[in-house]
C-alpha cells in the first residue's frame, strides 16, 4: 500500500515515513525548506511546496498529490496544523479519518489501528477502512535510509485564513520525550518559584523536569512542550516522578508507558496512587527535601 | 452588528464515573449518565460572550441521543437563545456526525460557527475541519480569544511552538480552546427558566461505519502501589527504588 504522509513538525514527520514504509511506498509531502532535513529518513519519493503551512491550502495540495499518486492512505502528523488539516481534506474528498492513532499494523490484509478512547481510560483497537490517518507523536523511532528520492515540486493554493502576526513562544531544549527520568509537577506545586524548589532533587536524578497541563498551559508555569498527557508529550521513562499530580486520567494517558512510577500527593485518595509503583502520601514540600537527602546519603 | 451564532454541542459520558470492569477491563460505559461534554461547555462559553459582546442570536445544535434535551437546557441556561437537538448520534464516526450537523447549519442563518477544538471523550478533533469544508467556509482553529469585526473574524491560535493572530472573512468556524475561558455556573432563576424553553427535535438517518471495534479496553495497570501514609517508613523504600532503577 502507498502512503502519503505529511507534518508541520519534523520529528513527526520522520516518524511517519518510518512507520509507514512497512505498507510500501510512502511519499513525504514536506516544505521545501525541510527537504533536506527528511530525505535521509528514506522516503521513497518527496513533493516539496512553498509557503505558509496552513491547514486548508496544505488540504488541497495533499488532495492533488494523492490523486496523483494514487495513494492508498494518507498519513497526517496529530498537530494543530496536522488536526484542522486532516477534517478539511476528509470533508473535500469524502473520505473516513482514524484519528490519534497510537499504533497501526497490517493483521492479514486488515488494517488494524489503537488509540486512546474515553479520554485516555481504554484504549480501542479497531480494524478500519479509513484513508486518512492523525497519528500521535511517538509512533516509531525514525531510522535514517541511504538513497536519493526524487523531488517534485508542487504549487501551494492560497489560504482563506490570513496569518497576521506570529507570536513565538519560549522554547526550551530539553526534550522530554528522551529523558529517561522526569520529575513531573502538578498544580500541587502551588507556585512558580515551587519549581525551582525541586529543580535540586531533578538534578540529583539526572533527570528533567515536566508537568501537568495547568502547570504548563493555564499557568505557564513551565512551557507546553514540557506538558505530559493525553494532549501533551506521551512519554516512557525508566522513572515518573510524579508531585503533586492528581492523576486524571487524561494526564495517565501520558505517562503510563513509565517503567517505574512513584507519586508524591497530600491527599491518600488521589487516583495517582492506583497508578504507581510507589506512593508517600504528604506534603510534597517536607517530602521532596527528605528524599533528596535520602538519595545524597 | 448582530450576529448569527451557532454552537455545536456535544453529550459525553460522565468519565469521572467510568470505571473498567476489573477482570475483563471493559468500561461501564452503558451505564453512565451523559453530560455536557467539557470542549462544548467552553465553546458555549464562548459563542454566549460574542452575542453578549456583540449582540446577535445563539443557537445551539446536537446531535446525540433522547437525553440531550437535558444538556441543552443547561445550554440555555448560560445563554444560548435557541437548541436544535438531532437524535442519532453514532459513536465516533466523525464524517457522519460532521455531515449530519453541517446540513442542519446550512439550513439556518449563520455567520459564525463555534465548536471545542478536540472533544473531551472521544478526542477526534476531526469535526472543526470537517464542518469547515462541508460548509465551504474559512476554519480559524484552536482559539485563546475571539474579536468580530465588520464582516471578519480575528482568533489568537494556539499552536505547539507559537501563537498567531490569524484572520477570515465570515462567515467562518471557529475552534476554540479549554483555555479560552471558564464557563459560568448559571444562577438558579435561569436554569428554572430554560427548562420551559422549546427544543426542536429532529432524528437523523443511520449512516455507515467504516470501523469494526475488536476491543476497548483499559491497559492492564500492573503497579506495584505500594504507598506509604508514613514517610519516615516509605522514603528509605522509595529511595531504594529509584537508587535501582537508574542504575
Ligand atoms: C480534552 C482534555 C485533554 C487534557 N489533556 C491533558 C494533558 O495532556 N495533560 C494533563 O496533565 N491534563 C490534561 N487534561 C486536564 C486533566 O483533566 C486534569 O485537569 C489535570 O491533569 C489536572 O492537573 P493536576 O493534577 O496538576 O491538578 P489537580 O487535579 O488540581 O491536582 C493537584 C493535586 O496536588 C495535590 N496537592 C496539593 N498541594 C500539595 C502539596 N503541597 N503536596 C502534595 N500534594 C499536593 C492535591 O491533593 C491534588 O491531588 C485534559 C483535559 C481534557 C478535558
Ligand atoms: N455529536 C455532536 N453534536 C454536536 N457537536 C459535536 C458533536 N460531536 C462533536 N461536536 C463538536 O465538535 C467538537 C470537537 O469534537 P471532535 O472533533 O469529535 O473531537 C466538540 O467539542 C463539539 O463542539
Amino acid at each position: 500500500m502507498k502512503t502519503l504522509v505529511y507534518s508541520d513538525s519534523q520529528d513527526i514527520a520522520a516518524q511517519l515515513v518510518a512507520k509507514f514504509s512497512q505498507f510500501g511506498e510512502v511519499t513525504l509531502l514536506v516544505s521545501s525548506g525541510n527537504v533536506d532535513k527528511l530525505k535521509k529518513y528514506g522516503p521513497t519519493s518527496i513533493i516539496s511546496f512553498e509557503g505558509p503551512e496552513n491547514p486548508d491550502a496544505l488540504a488541497n495540495i495533499a488532495r492533488t498529490a494523492a490523486e496523483k499518486g494514487q495513494h492508498e492512505m494518507i498519513a497526517i502528523g496529530s498537530t494543530t496544523v496536522g488536526r484542522d488539516m486532516a477534517g478539511i481534506l476528509a470533508g473535500m474528498i469524502g473520505a473516513d479519518v482514524m484519528a490519534e492513532i497510537v499504533d497501526i499494523r497490517n493483521d492479514g490484509g486488515k488494517i488494524v489501528t489503537r488509540r486512546f478512547f474515553l479520554g485516555g481510560k481504554t484504549v480501542l483497537e479497531e480494524e478500519t477502512t479509513s484513508k486518512i490517518f492523525t497519528v500521535s507523536p511517538g509512533i516509531a523511532e525514525p531510522a535514517e535510509k541511504a538513497g536519493s528520492p526524487p523531488i517534485e515540486h508542487l504549487g501551494l493554493a492560497a489560504s482563506s485564513v490570513s496569518v497576521i502576526e506570529v507570536i513565538p513562544k519560549m522554547a526550551s531544549s530539553e526534550d522530554i520525550e528522551k529523558a529517561s527520568v522526569i520529575v513531573s509537577v502538578g498544580r500541587g506545586i502551588g507556585s512558580k518559584e515551587g519549581i525551582e524548589k525541586i529543580r535540586p532533587l531533578a538534578e540529583a536524578l539526572n533527570g528533567v523536569i515536566a508537568g501537568s497541563r495547568p502547570v504548563c498551559l493555564d499557568y505557564q508555569w513551565l512551557s507546553e512542550e514540557k506538558q505530559v498527557g493525553l494532549s501533551g508529550k506521551k512519554v516512557r521513562p525508566k522513572v515518573y516522578l510524579a508531585l503533586g499530580i492528581s492523576g486524571q486520567i487524561q494526564h495517565i494517558a501520558g505517562m503510563r508507558g513509565s517503567k517505574m512510577v512513584v507519586a508524591v500527593n497530600k491527599d491518600k485518595s488521589a487516583p495517582i496512587f492506583e497508578e504507581a509503583d510507589y506512593g508517600l502520601v504528604g506534603d510534597l514540600y517536607q517530602i521532596v527535601p527528605k528524599l533528596l537527602e535520602a538519595l545524597k546519603a | 452588528m448582530p450576529y448569527q451564532i451557532v454552537v455545536l454541542i456535544k453529550q459525553m459520558p460522565d468519565l469521572e464515573l467510568i470505571k473498567p470492569d476489573p477482570s475483563t477491563g471493559e468500561p461501564n460505559v452503558k451505564s453512565v449518565p451523559l453530560r455536557f461534554e467539557t470542549l462544548s461547555k467552553h465553546a458555549t462559553e464562548a459563542a454566549v460572550r460574542l452575542k453578549e459582546k456583540y449582540g446577535g442570536k445563539v443557537t445551539g445544535i446536537c446531535l446525540g441521543t433522547e437525553t440531550a434535551g437535558q444538556v441543552m437546557k443547561e445550554a440555555f441556561a448560560m445563554g444560548v437563545d435557541e437548541g436544535i437537538v438531532i437524535t442519532g448520534y453514532q459513536g465516533s464516526n466523525p464524517r457522519y456526525t460532521a455531515r449530519i450537523l453541517a446540513e442542519k447549519i446550512k439550513s439556518i442563518p449563520h455567520d459564525v460557527v463555534v465548536l471545542g477544538n478536540q472533544s473531551a471523550d472521544s478526542y477526534t478533533g476531526m469535526i472543526p475541519g470537517m464542518i469547515s469544508s462541508m460548509l465551504g467556509v474559512p476554519l480559524l482553529g484552536n482559539a485563546l480569544s475571539i474579536e468580530l469585526s465588520d464582516g471578519s473574524a480575528q482568533v489568537l491560535r494556539v499552536m505547539e511552538d507559537r501563537n498567531e493572530k490569524i484572520q477570515s472573512k465570515l462567515p467562518a468556524v471557529i475552534s476554540v480552546t479549554q483555555e479560552i475561558n471558564e464557563p459560568r455556573l448559571p444562577p438558579v432563576m435561569q436554569i428554572l427558566a430554560a427548562g420551559r424553553k422549546p427544543i426542536k427535535t429532529e432524528k437523523a438517518e443511520p449512516g455507515k461505519s467504516y470501523t469494526a471495534i475488536r476491543s476497548n479496553k483499559a491497559p492492564k495497570s500492573e503497579r506495584k502501589k505500594q504507598i506509604f501514609e508514613d514517610p519516615v517508613k516509605g522514603i528509605p523504600e522509595v529511595v531504594k527504588a529509584l537508587k535501582e532503577a537508574i542504575r
